[in-house]
């Protein structure tokens, strides 16, 4: 037997063990309950529980590759002639008049499109040459060309395209997936937050379970230390010092059930196993060993190498769907090119495409892509005119642009190999089929069995939903 | 769905009780929340959506003739036309309508509205907005009045009642509500024993004690921090720290001193607008500066500071009027009686302040200060006496030579895109108000000051620093960059309406920050925007830019001047003086404080003299070092109400956007209320003492219910924030009410309103749960047992560090930094490390801990604590496998179990039994059973044993550092931590 292979018998062994002792005790648990008329509530309240949804969905969960910055439509889906012969000339005011920028001003003048554009697949999807991995995958994905968005900063942006709302607060798209359908897992996180690249602007509020109970908050992995905070013994227990502990902490919560009656007290036992099985899971999800050369190449994944953390990401995301996670949001920055976009938008590209293409592949050899929604997509798109300042250091950039933006998806009930929407010969403006965010939202929740005018929870005197009172569904999309 | 409607009814009816007849049917309670519901949408008080012209809101357009029909008839049941809709089958008929998504109305609920209406369909105000009246306590045998109206719904259910809790569990539950953590093993000890000699006596005595110590004002402080979104840094992307932990300070003096709920309302929302207002009333306005500052580079600063002013608006309207305002930003509430109009109408009542920094002056710093300031005084004293005459005149004709005659020129009229442009008395211009990303400024001097005849040579702009200024200015720059920076970016004179052309142009100083851009002087008449001067880092110091014109020019009359400041945030000067000079030759910018010899004082010029020339060179480096030491006063944010030349206009925004302003609003609160008294102002000031006055029927009743459910875990009206008409009604609505007006009647006294709370015997019952009530109250809403819920997060970390003898007494003062791992700081924008407090600070209290709204102190949010980024009325209490990690795994936590484990002393001084006995007791605060005891002995033995035989590290469990550690030690260390992963210890049982 090799290194390997030992290695992953062991984790194996481990990961089972847990379980064994995890579920015994369960048992054992619902035995005890069993005395007391209505305790097994403990149990039956898990908040992650599966829930049936609004009908058949077509998703059972969703990776949500998060372009974080505002990647260049213009320089990677949307190609648009006309900017080259414009190159260097102002906007036309008429085309610019009342709308607000983050740095540049109305004078500024339109750039052309830095990179050429082919067509690829059956479906004929037109893509820059920076994206030749999904070139390769044109035919399973759908593109919409004719996003908008209502927000013209990146925290707002952000947050909006998560919450449906610019403010921090509201519950993420991912938290309300976890309200409204619960969770496959019961050894890791429902809601699970991955990260590359970058400063990320909207920062935590976009996976905070706003006003939605504490336990459909995304769970954000580490970058160092524990991937999931303290998933790891103290210093210096063992496996079986922990158990012997947990025991203890049993044993003393079950008869303390026994006098105090508090259903809560079940719920806590259910929750200190749940992570004890979480300590198991960790480790074997986290461990690549199992997947092989070809996989990792594929992906261009090399665990624990930080340049190649998107890749790793995207490979970790599919391990999570695997085990049962339903929404997997992984964030990657670095796409605001207000400088330069063309070197910045090639590095992204790098770093970006093949893992992407990658994770689709990946998900369909194994089954996964039928009822996986795979969605990639930043909080807005770029100018078609130029960026430059001189107290910045800037030139050759573009500046943030709400108005239209490209997002392509995959898989879960999506219709493959189709191109939807389309901006005017700028690309200033979306004029075909425009999707907002919001009508964005109400599809993924559409594909996940869930109605978006449906999926409420009251707060401070008030049915809120994800969508709040807009949203459409996007019929062209569906499959 | 029938089902469940009908069976709400019939709770609705058993929560109500035995005080209303049954056969008599309640519009406030029995038919409004079903109008409420299904009908106000389309038939309530928002004009814009509303159908057919009819509204079923008040009693005069729900029973007006339709032409010869009546949606309502009162008496007539079966002649409205409500009853016909709503039983009908032909959906174009039916409402509600299909379309609505709205239940349709059960046959029991359609049998309620056809009673109400026989019984002559009267409305009534809704309960909450009705003033609160003192009830009669209603009779029985209870001494306390709160268990007598409690009584009075227990002896109507079939509920038993739990009997006195034992005096472990009390005291530990008394310290937690009082303090904010369990008594210590010797509080224990004493309260029992003297409990159970004279159990009242004791009781009163130990409130007191609780109340009197300093521990109450940081626990009740953190409840009230949720609401007032307190937090440590600015939210949104770049999350960078304020200062206003003074703010905190004094909300915890506030709660110790038991200042009155009035008082402490209005200092909090107006401290500013008080008669010569102290620093600490200007300290408590920092309520509203809670909110947060997006410094997000090229963002709209005022879209910002408007989303601050709905915040604003929404918390002032859950923590005073339990009314979710929210709905009404975007279009009138669709379910409570507040327009559109009403809610901006509130917004301008608390929208025309200007938003200050201050500082804070404290005793000792302010002894420090002086100190040194008369130590620089006297050195300065010594250095004037010892002046050689004939030097100094040598050096002053040497200054007449070198600095250019500068003449300020006055402005005479100032205009501006937004800020508000005011003449100062040394001729300079102060700029204040609001700011955008893009100021221009028009002013115009008059130019007859120069000489007739003379020719101007150049212009000088001086940026000067003033207190007022973020930073002390010279810039009103207050986010993204750095604060009191400025940006000028072009300048354009004209003379008599010529243009003038500049020659060359020099700075004293120049430097952009954000950017890597030069600052140097022809930027401001190159064209070009983006190219600009800055003395950044210079904050708090005069600089300037001299302009040499092309060639020297006769001004003429008067001069006009257009300034630019263009940048990616605000960065107009906030303060400036322009001044000509008829000096021949090529002027050089110069930052010399020395003034203009030609018209300076004999006075000035001395102190100039030994504060700039060589010969005092000792005196001036000695000075420099006693201002080297001067230190800062720590600052805080606050109002300030505007100038009345400046008054910010507030305006009705079309579906509550930012962009879409339409007419112009005044300031009042909602029209529903009892309006503010023609003698008061119409103002924040004004809002605020209406807020805590009779006018308003839910101040009392707001604050006593969040008590309520601090307590007992559950408000006697459930939705903490929502008094509004879907809020569900109260347990106890006379109880709520007698509470209201006690409080109010006490003279809003916190300490008062607690003291009484505790002393009721429900508030003493045993918190076990039996079958019977677990069933018919799982909510405890009757309380017929004791409250029984987990500590929040922050309780749980203060708890464990005073069992392990570690928690710090010290109060007050910026934020600490308790261990956590390195990674959580780290997921936040910017390079964030997390510098891990060291000594006493690492095991201050936790509302001490610093507070980033993007990164919250992990172990607290996972036990649902707040982000402060807006106001939270009520804490979620999750029960997550994250929470068992956190408490399990956290080194935090172990290090609070390895104290205990080290201060029970060595091995062999104490019994195994003891040793376990008393950590119970310290963290339990209870005592063990024989079956416990047993337990955690066999536990303890069986981990020292696999120390011993080498299976586990002593070394390891405990971070030994290199000193020996005994594996009794180390063993003792894993039962501390057992202990406190306990249900039992995280709950206030």
């Amino acid at each position: 037997m090799n290194q390997q292979h030992f290695l992953q018998a062991q984790t194996r062994r481990h990961f089972f063990e847990r379980c064994g002792v995890g579920l015994g005790k369960i048992g054992l648990a619902s035995a005890i309950a069993g005395g007391l008329p209505n305790l097994a509530r403990g149990v039956v309240n898990n908040p992650l529980a599966p829930r049936d949804t609004h009908f058949a969905p077509k998703a059972k969960r969703v990776i949500f590759l998060f372009m974080a910055g505002g990647p260049s439509q213009l320089e990677l889906f949307d190609n648009k002639p006309k900017l080259r012969e414009l190159d260097g000339k102002p906007i036309p005011p008429s085309v610019i008049a009342g709308q607000r920028y983050a740095f540049i001003q109305p004078d500024a003048a339109v750039m052309a499109p830095r990179f050429g554009f082919s067509r690829h697949g059956q479906s004929g999807a037109e893509l820059s040459d920076r994206l030749p991995h999904l070139g390769s995958i044109a035919d399973e994905i759908s593109i919409v060309k004719s996003m908008t968005t209502d927000f013209f900063n990146h925290a707002p942006a952000q947050i909006f395209q998560n919450c449906g709302y610019p403010l921090p607060g509201r519950p993420a798209m991912g938290s309300w997936t976890s309200y409204g359908i619960g969770s496959e897992a019961d050894d890791l996180p429902s809601f699970v937050v991955l990260k590359s690249g970058g400063n990320l602007s909207g920062g935590a509020a976009m996976w905070s379970s706003g006003f939605l109970p504490g336990s459909h908050a995304g769970v954000p992995f580490r970058e160092s230390g524990d991937p999931i905070l303290h998933v790891s013994n103290p210093s210096g227990y063992d496996d079986k010092a922990q158990r012997d502990s947990l025991d203890l902490m049993r044993k003393m919560n079950e008869r303390e059930l026994g006098v105090m009656g508090d259903p809560e007290i079940q719920t806590r036992i259910d929750a200190y196993e749940m992570a004890w099985r979480m300590q198991g899971a960790a480790p074997e999800l986290m461990d690549f060993a199992s997947e092989s050369p070809a996989t990792l190449e594929m992906y261009g994944a090399k665990p624990g190498d930080g340049k190649a953390s998107f890749a790793n990401n995207c490979l970790l995301a599919r391990r999570l769907v695997e085990r049962g996670s339903r929404f997997v949001q992984l964030y990657h920055s670095g796409w605001d090119h207000h400088s330069q976009v063309e070197k910045g938008v090639t590095a992204q590209a790098r770093a970006v495409d093949q893992p992407a293409a990658a994770l689709v592949k990946d998900l369909k050899a194994r089954g996964l892509l039928e009822d996986t929604l795979v969605i990639w997509g930043g909080e807005f798109g770029r100018t078609p005119m130029v960026e430059a300042s001189a107290a910045l250091g800037r030139s050759m950039g573009r500046d943030h642009h709400p108005q239209a933006f490209t997002m392509w998806m995959a898989g879960g009930g999506i219709k493959p190999g189709v191109t939807i929407g389309a901006t005017d010969e700028l690309g200033f403006n979306v004029v075909e089929d425009p999707v907002h965010v919001h009508d964005l939202h109400a599809t993924i929740l559409h594909l996940l069995g869930l109605d978006h005018e449906r999926l409420t929870f009251r707060y401070q005197g008030r049915d809120f939903r994800l969508t709040d009172v807009h949203g459409h569904i996007v019929k062209k999309l569906l499959a | 769905m029938r089902i469940s409607s009908f069976l709400s009814v019939i709770l609705a009816i058993m929560l109500v009780g035995p005080t209303f007849a049954a056969d008599e049917v309640s519009f406030a309670r029995d038919i409004r929340p079903l109008l409420s519901d299904r009908c106000f949408k389309c038939h309530g008080f928002d004009e814009e959506t509303k159908e057919a012209d009819l509204g079923l809101h008040n009693f005069d357009e729900a029973t007006r003739d339709l032409g010869g029909y009546h949606a309502i008839l009162p008496g007539n049941p079966d002649a409205s036309e409500v009853i016909a809709r709503l039983i009908a089958e032909d959906p174009d008929d039916v409402m509600p309508p299909p379309a609505a998504n709205k239940p349709r109305f059960s046959d029991e609920e359609v049998e309620l509205m056809r009673r109400w209406i026989d019984q002559g369909a009267k409305y009534e105000t809704h309960w909450a907005f009705e003033k609160p009246k003192m009830p009669e306590v209603p009779p029985g045998d209870a001494e306390h009045p709160i268990d007598r109206f409690l009584d009075a719904r227990l002896e109507a259910s079939d509920l038993e009642v739990n009997e006195r809790a034992d005096p472990y569990t009390l005291i530990r539950r008394l310290s937690i509500d009082l303090r904010g953590y369990p008594p210590s093993a010797e509080e224990t000890v004493d309260f029992v024993a003297s409990f159970e000699k004279n159990a009242s006596e004791t009781w009163t005595g130990w409130v007191e004690r609780f109340l009197a110590s300093p521990a109450y004002g940081e626990r009740w402080a953190r409840d009230w921090l949720d609401l007032a979104r307190y937090a440590d840094t600015n939210g949104y992307e770049k999350d960078r720290p304020r200062s206003i932990w003074p703010y905190r300070d004094w909300v915890i003096n506030a709660l110790n001193e038991d200042m009155p709920y009035d008082q402490f309302t209005i200092e909090q929302l107006a401290g500013d607008m008080l008669p010569d207002p102290t620093t600490s009333q200007l300290v408590a306005t920092g309520f509203h500066r809670n909110t947060m500052l997006n410094e997000e580079g090229g963002i709209d600063p005022l879209e910002f500071r408007y989303h601050a002013m709905v915040d604003r608006v929404a918390t002032t309207g859950t923590v005073w009027m339990g009314l979710t305002t929210g709905c009404a930003q975007c279009h009138t509430h669709k379910f409570d009686p507040i327009t559109h109009t009403d809610y901006f109408a509130m917004m301008a009542l608390l929208n025309n302040a200007d938003e200050l920094e201050i500082p804070v002056p404290t005793e000792e710093l302010t002894r420090r200060r002086s100190d040194l300031q008369s130590r620089i005084d006297q050195l300065e004293k010594e250095a004037l006496a010892k002046i050689d005459e004939g030097a100094y005149a040598k050096w002053k004709k040497l200054q007449e030579r070198e600095i250019a005659n500068w003449i300020p020129l006055e402005p005479t009229s100032m205009k501006s895109n937004l800020p508000l442009l005011q003449k100062q008395d040394d001729l300079s211009i102060y700029a204040s108000g609001d700011f955008t990303k893009r100021d221009v400024y028009d002013i115009v001097f008059d130019a007859s000051v120069v000489p007739e005849g003379e020719s101007v040579t150049a212009i000088r702009i001086e940026a000067l620093p003033d207190e007022r200024l973020p930073a002390g200015g010279p810039g009103a720059a207050y986010y993204e960059g750095r604060k009191g920076d400025f940006f000028l970016s072009e300048v354009q004179v004209k003379a008599d309406g010529k243009p003038v052309r500049f020659g060359n142009a020099s700075v004293s100083f120049g430097k952009i920050s954000v950017g890597s851009g030069k600052a140097v002087g022809m930027n401001i008449y190159d064209g070009n925007g983006s190219t600009g001067w800055s003395t950044s880092t210079q904050e708090g110091k005069r600089n300037e830019l001299v302009l040499n014109l092309e060639q020297p020019i006769q001004l003429g009359k008067q001069i006009d001047m257009r300034l630019l400041f263009e940048r990616h945030f605000v960065a107009a000067l906030g303060r400036f003086r322009i001044s000509v000079t008829t000096d021949r030759g090529s002027v050089v910018a110069d930052n010399s404080e020395i003034p203009n010899p030609r018209v300076a004082s004999d006075e000035e010029m001395k102190l100039a003299y030994i504060r700039n020339a060589s010969e005092f060179e000792s005196t001036q480096k000695a000075v420099a070092e006693l201002e080297k030491q001067m230190p800062a006063y720590p600052t805080t944010l606050v109002f300030q109400e505007r100038p009345p030349e400046n008054p910010r206009p507030t305006h009705r925004h079309h579906r509550g956007e930012y962009l879409s302003t339409r007419e112009r609003v005044e300031p009042a609160v909602p029209l529903v209320f009892d309006p503010i008294p023609d003698e008061e102002s119409h103002d924040r000031l004004g809002f605020a003492k209406w807020l805590v006055s009779e006018r308003n029927p839910l101040a009392a009743r707001v604050a006593v219910n969040r008590a309520w459910r601090a307590f007992f875990g559950t408000g006697i009206l459930k939705t903490s924030g929502d008094f509004g008409y879907q809020s569900e009604l109260p347990s106890h609505p006379e109880l709520l009410d007698w509470l209201a007006v006690t409080f109010v009647e006490n003279g809003w006294s916190m300490k008062e309103l607690h003291r009484l709370i505790v002393t009721s015997e429900a508030y003493r019952r045993d918190s076990r749960i039996s079958s019977l009530q677990r069933e018919e109250d799982p909510d405890n809403r009757l309380l017929a047992r004791g409250p029984r819920f987990r500590m929040t997060g922050e309780m749980l970390r203060d708890s464990a560090l005073q069992a392990a003898g570690l928690l710090s007494p010290k109060m007050g003062g910026p934020g600490v930094y308790p261990p956590q791992p390195e990674s959580v700081a780290a997921m936040a924008y910017g390079r964030n490390t997390w510098p891990t407090s060291k000594g006493e600070d690492r095991y201050r209290r936790s509302l001490y801990t610093f507070t980033k709204r993007t990164a919250p102190f992990a172990a607290y949010l996972t036990f649902d604590g707040p982000t402060g980024e807006s106001c939270l009325p009520r804490r979620d209490r999750s029960n997550t496998p994250l929470q068992a990690l956190t408490l399990m795994n956290d080194p935090m936590f172990s290090e609070a179990a390895e104290s205990l484990a080290r201060s029970i002393g060595e091995p062999g001084e104490s019994s195994p039994e003891a040793i376990v006995s008393d950590l119970f007791l310290r963290i339990l605060t209870r005592q063990p059973t024989e079956q416990e005891k047993a337990d955690f002995l066999s536990y303890f033995e069986a981990q020292k044993n696999r120390i011993e035989a080498g299976d586990l590290s002593a070394a390891e469990i405990v971070s030994a550092d290199g000193e020996p550690i005994s594996p009794a030690t180390a063993a003792w260390k894993m039962v501390a931590r057992v202990l406190m992963n306990l249900n039992e210890t995280v709950t206030k049982g």
